[in-house]
């Protein structure tokens, strides 16, 4: 066996010696009176948090949707008032607008004493 | 196994009383495996408490009664890994270095030199909980696990859901991590000094 191998092997013996010494240095642990009560306190306080939670999410969850039972509603009654939706692009509509075959260009007259 | 499949599947099933009996099994061992993961005896209730807790609320995932165990412990090495690394968040920066009194005594308990009053083990785990302070949450957790409460490296791909070979190969990383940080305090303390 080389030294090296020996050496490794010495390190490893000592890492368990200590490991195995930490072992017996630690006590048994035992667990106080109050270690059931507080647990039950604790289940208890994350359940009334996620009750609280879970009401919150029902109240939400309700509002959204007769937000949108009201949206949908609003549409169904604009639509039978037969109330044309545009059915061109806002880009369409700003060519419509500004299309400039519409203009009326004015001729532009330069003279030699004009300083432009 | 502490209890029997009965009583897992009363529980899950949401029967408070066999969930007591449940804890009333395991906690001893359970909070025992945490103190001696954390070495910190005042906050080793609280840690129990937040195993015995997500156990309460992840019960109805369990698949089965037979895996348990390995899954109680499973909890158990997420929650002290989750207080590891809150505490070690909680401090400014990582553990200083082993005071030379800490590293001449875990030199001698590795050298067997000393014997084992109350006194002694105290400073022994304050040596060893300083020791392993210096290396990550994962490989304290794991070498807990493995060299100090005796787990086999069957129960450990268990409770990490890995194959042994994966499990080998982790270990022996993580004992040359703390080798090289014992290794590295030996050499700035003046270990001669004890001898």
């Amino acid at each position: 066996m080389d030294h090296q191998s020996y050496q490794a092997g010495s390190d490893d013996a000592r890492l368990d010696t200590i490991f195995q010494a930490y072992r017996a240095a630690c006590p048994d642990f035992e667990p106080s009176p109050e270690f059931m009560p507080h647990l039950w306190q604790r289940i208890e306080a994350r359940q009334g948090m996620s009750m609280v939670f879970g009401r919150w999410a029902r109240n939400v969850a309700t509002a959204a949707l007769a937000l949108s039972m009201l949206l949908g509603l609003a549409v169904t009654i604009t639509g039978s008032h037969g109330a044309q939706l545009p059915t061109e692009s806002y880009v369409e509509v700003l060519a419509e607008e500004h299309n400039t075959a519409n203009l009326d260009f004015e001729p532009v007259h330069l003279s030699a004493a004009d300083p432009r | 196994m502490l209890v029997d499949y009965e009583l897992i599947r009363r529980a899950r099933e949401g029967d408070a009383a066999a969930f007591n009996q449940l804890v009333a099994a395991y906690r001893k061992r359970i909070l025992g495996t945490i103190a001696r993961t954390i070495g910190r005896p005042e906050d080793v209730e609280d840690v129990g408490q937040e195993v015995f807790l997500r156990l309460y609320y992840s019960l109805d995932q369990l698949r089965s009664a037979e895996v348990f165990e390995p899954w109680l412990y499973r909890l158990t090495a997420n929650a002290a890994y989750d207080y590891l690394r809150k505490r070690r968040r909680r401090m400014e920066s990582r553990m200083a270095d082993l005071s030379e009194q800490q590293v001449l005594l875990a030199d001698a308990v590795a050298g067997e030199k000393i014997d084992r009053d109350e006194g002694q083990k105290k400073r022994i785990r304050e040596a060893v909980d300083a020791l392993l302070d210096r290396v990550s949450e994962e490989d304290r957790v794991l070498l807990t696990l493995k060299e100090v409460e005796g787990l086999s490296l069957k129960e450990l791909g268990e409770i990490y859901h890995v194959k042994e070979n994966a499990l080998k190969v982790r270990l022996f990383r993580a004992r040359q991590r703390v080798l090289k940080a014992f290794t590295a305090s030996r050499k700035q303390a003046p270990v001669g000094s004890l001898r």
